[in-house]
């Protein structure tokens, strides 16, 4: 059988052809393609070539490091440390689940209202957040009015704190990636951690045993204190602890 | 002219003229019947790009190029809770699986008599062979699983491992430690018990207290206004279908972001 040769001009209809036309010259070839277009495709070409001489440029610097494995090897070390990791931790919670087995409550009473209504633990800060109606400003201007209800204000005050947590990488920028680096981020983060505690409690304030307005103001007033503390201790360790690390590091790196 | 197909690349000639292993004439044979199908070889040249991108030869990382492991042994540990959390996930997605064997998702009411929910945990937790065990793995998977994900929020931030170029990741994350508490809260209605039914009229009145778009926010999630067999079947099919699907997939993201960036060390 001759009928596929590509002289005989026959063109077979059985399917049984690669379907593919082959490029003659007119066809561009792909790069050229590229090379041809226009506008934002044109612009995001340039960009990855830009990119690709970036990093051709990375690999000929002095401490570029060709390796065929990045450290520690992935197989067999890797896999049986974090098989190790997993089999110990999933035992860990075996383990708690067989020692501490939950509790099952009466069953659903819309007309009984519990004396302790509570989410689980790690919504305490959430739940929290929304018994901050004293401070729920009323605006003179209103009458003494509050501009929300309390309800909303709380809502509130959870939309503010996780979006406040979100935009922190767009506020703190910069290479320092030590707590003692930067004391007053470091500072931030543990009042939020002391507050995400103390709103906690605030949220389960009729078993705290303690008078619930002495209460509401520590729940803001130990936040900034732990807070400035940090900050204070950080910033004294910070002077020989920064010595410490140049000095480590231009002993490894000597200036010229 | 047969009516059987020809072999235009004479595969199977090729192959008889090369001696090869039984295993390699197995793989062979496999991967020309796909290639048949699916084309293989026009994904060589991705495949053959992602492999090396994988196994991609990154600069040595800072504390390696300085040898400060001595400096810095004492923060590893924390760097295993995003795994950790990762761990605990699966472990409550296979113990939450069998439960739903089990559960059935109907509460015609909450006047104090236990309904159908109810009974179906009181028969997981009373009369299944390990069901108490069960559940009580599921509910610790959880709690752990929400644990780990916060203390390893905090490890990002107090080692700065959210700044460039890491932000995406962090918002990612934020994202994440949200659908993970909302995993537990409509888990902690399911079983329709005092607890479940109060947590869930907290939620009512939080969504309502929304402004504009309050009423129809308890309308999507809570089926109502009030608590009705409705929320429970929305809280449910979210803990069961909706928020699974979205948290693996992003959790897949949220590895893969970090898997392709690099651990970030502290300097």
């Amino acid at each position: 059988m001759s009928d596929n040769d590509s002289d005989n001009d026959d063109v077979r209809t059985d399917g049984s052809g690669s379907g593919i036309v082959a490029p003659d010259d007119e066809t561009p070839s792909w790069s050229e393609r590229k090379q041809r277009t226009q506008g934002l495709s044109r612009l995001t070409y340039e960009y990855f070539e830009r990119g690709r001489r970036e990093d051709q440029d990375l690999r000929q610097q002095s401490d570029y490091v060709e390796r065929d494995v990045l450290a520690f090897p992935a197989w067999p070390h890797e896999m049986m440390r974090n098989l190790a990791l997993t089999s110990f931790f999933v035992g860990m919670i075996l383990f708690v689940s067989a020692a501490l087995p939950p509790e099952m409550p009466n069953p659903a009473n819309s007309s009984v209202t519990p004396a302790i209504i509570l989410p689980d633990w790690y919504l305490y800060w959430s739940f929290g957040l929304l018994k901050l109606g004293p401070l729920n400003p009323d605006l003179a201007i209103l009458g003494g009015q509050k501009i929300m209800a309390d309800r909303t204000y709380g809502v509130l005050a959870n939309v503010v704190v996780v979006g406040f947590v979100a935009i922190v990488p767009f506020l703190n920028k910069g290479a320092a990636r030590r707590p003692v680096e930067q004391p007053f981020w470091a500072a931030v983060g543990m009042s939020g951690v002391i507050f995400s505690l103390t709103i906690a409690a605030l949220s389960i304030k009729n078993l705290v045993p303690m008078n619930s307005h002495l209460l509401f103001d520590l729940t803001f007033l130990v936040p900034i204190v732990s807070g400035t503390i940090t900050y204070a201790v950080l910033k004294t360790m910070r002077e020989g602890y920064m010595f410490t690390l140049n000095r480590r590091y231009y002993r490894l790196r000597p200036p010229k | 002219m047969s009516l059987e197909r020809k072999d235009d690349h004479d595969h199977k000639g090729w192959m008889e003229s090369r001696e090869l292993s039984p295993l390699e004439t197995i793989y062979l044979t496999t991967l020309v019947w796909l290639d048949k199908r699916l084309r293989i070889v026009d994904y060589l040249e991705i495949l053959e790009d992602l492999y090396y991108k994988v196994n991609m030869q990154m600069p040595k990382s800072h504390t390696e190029q300085y040898n400060l492991d001595n400096k810095f042994w004492y923060w590893y540990p924390l760097y295993a809770l995003g795994s950790f959390s990762t761990v605990a996930y699966i472990v409550a997605a296979i113990s939450g699986a069998l439960l739903g064997f089990y559960y059935a998702p109907a509460a015609a009411a909450a006047d104090g008599s236990p309904t159908v929910a109810y009974d179906s945990v009181l028969l997981i937790m009373g009369q299944l062979n390990m069901g108490y065990f069960l559940r009580s793995v599921h509910r610790w998977a959880a709690q752990i699983m929400v644990a780990a994900v916060f203390l390893h929020m905090l490890r990002v931030y107090f080692t700065g491992a959210y700044k460039e170029p890491r932000e995406l990741n962090w918002l990612i994350g934020i994202i994440l430690i949200s659908l993970t508490l909302v995993f537990g809260y409509t888990g902690y209605l399911l079983p329709w018990s005092q607890l479940s039914y109060w947590a869930g009229q907290i939620g009512v009145e939080m969504s309502l207290s929304i402004p504009l778009i309050g009423e129809w926010v308890a309308q999507l999630m809570f089926g109502g206004f009030t608590l009705s067999q409705a929320t429970l079947q929305r809280m449910y099919i979210l803990h069961v279908f909706f928020l699974p699907f979205i948290t693996t997939a992003i959790i897949a993201l949220h590895i893969g972001i970090v898997w392709m960036q690099g651990i970030a060390e502290p300097h």
